[in-house]
């Protein structure tokens, strides 16, 4: 039996064999690779999203504590950083004494991460309650005072004539995070 | 006059079995490229957000530190403030002892409260008064104590009394 194959199809066999082995090439050369690197790709992206979502979490949790705490200790915060008002505190602190004066604010040491401000106070009151009402104001007013040694009492007719001195704490770092932290991204 | 029964068959460059082959080959190679060009796509993609998320996640850490920074400085003007505070109040609280320490019989003119030490000045009927009623108590709060009288023409007596802590030296 004679196999008889007409050159056309030859010529159609040859051109399949040739495009079939384009085929293997490209997929060989191009597809598998390109496929290989998107899988990495894609495992990397998953990967890199979960880490980056365990660091969202967290920073998530350390921001609201962080507002929590401003929150809670807005007034200390601010206090420390409010500049000392001789003028304002006169003001605020004038009915616990009959008199008050008070001296330059002068800078005195430091204290960590506070500047220590030292400024001297003489004053005249009726009666110790009068020293103590201002003791206790002093913890709610707008800078953080500290009351310090000595405190000289002497009588002056029927009236305490007190002098002391006062440290008045600033905060020396700057909290840039604070206003920063306002307009994170979450 | 006709030579065949069949009607002769348009002879073309191309054939019919060739523009098959060739059309079949084109739709395998454009779906093989496009395959391609979706992968490529992809690739770009997730690594376009790969570097997002890396540098978000750089930008976190950082905030994260500064935030922990931001609450470390929070709690120590907390603890700094409320030391300041606490010592005001225990102040007041020793300045009212002290004054209520003073019984109606004895007037002071003077008093100086130091950090260790207290100094009193003041009139008193007589020592006894002075010795039962004011330098008891003042013995039992501080270490030592010592005062000085001088006689008034009235017969009072203006005394002047120091008192001191003497602090505890801690030895290692």
């Amino acid at each position: 039996m004679k196999l008889h194959i007409s050159r056309q199809m030859i010529y159609i066999l040859a051109l399949a064999i040739v495009f079939l082995v384009i085929v293997f090439i490209f997929a060989f050369a191009f597809l598998i690779p390109s496929g290989k690197e998107y899988r990495v790709a894609r495992m990397e992206s998953k990967k890199i999203s979960y880490q980056v979502d365990a660091v969202q979490a967290e920073y998530d949790n350390v921001y609201e504590r962080l507002k929590g705490l401003q929150a809670e200790n807005r007034h200390v915060v601010s206090a420390y950083k409010t500049i000392f008002n001789p003028d304002r505190f006169k003001k605020m602190h004038r009915s616990h004494f009959e008199s008050f004066s008070l001296s330059e604010l002068s800078g005195h040491s430091l204290d960590g991460e506070f500047a220590v401000y030292e400024v001297n106070t003489s004053s005249l009151i009726h009666s110790p309650q009068g020293f103590y009402d201002f003791l206790d104001a002093v913890n709610k007013s707008d800078n953080i005072i500290g009351v310090n040694f000595p405190i000289h009492f002497e009588r002056d007719a029927n009236l305490i004539k007190s002098s002391f001195t006062m440290h008045v704490y600033i905060a020396r770092k700057k909290s840039g995070k604070e206003d920063e932290g306002e307009g994170s991204d979450k | 006059m006709r030579y065949s029964f069949i009607k002769p068959r348009k002879k073309t460059l191309i054939s019919p079995e060739f523009k098959l082959l060739f059309f079949f080959f084109t739709i395998t190679i454009g779906m093989l490229f496009m395959s391609y060009s979706y992968l490529k796509v992809k690739t770009l993609m997730y690594e376009t957000t790969i570097e997002e998320r890396l540098a978000k996640g750089e930008t976190l850490r950082t905030n994260i530190v500064s935030m922990h920074d931001e609450i470390a400085f929070i709690e120590v003007q907390k603890q700094h403030a409320e030391g300041v505070y606490t010592s005001n109040t225990v102040l007041k609280e020793s300045i009212h002892n002290l004054f209520d320490l003073v019984p109606e019989k004895i007037t002071l003119s003077q008093a100086i409260l130091k950090e260790n030490e207290l100094e009193l000045y003041g009139v008193t009927p007589s020592k006894e008064v002075y010795e039962f009623l004011l330098l008891a108590p003042l013995r039992s709060i501080f270490h030592r104590s010592y005062t000085s009288y001088y006689a008034m023409p009235n017969g009072w007596y203006s005394f002047v009394s120091k008192n001191y802590l003497d602090r505890e030296i801690s030895t290692q």
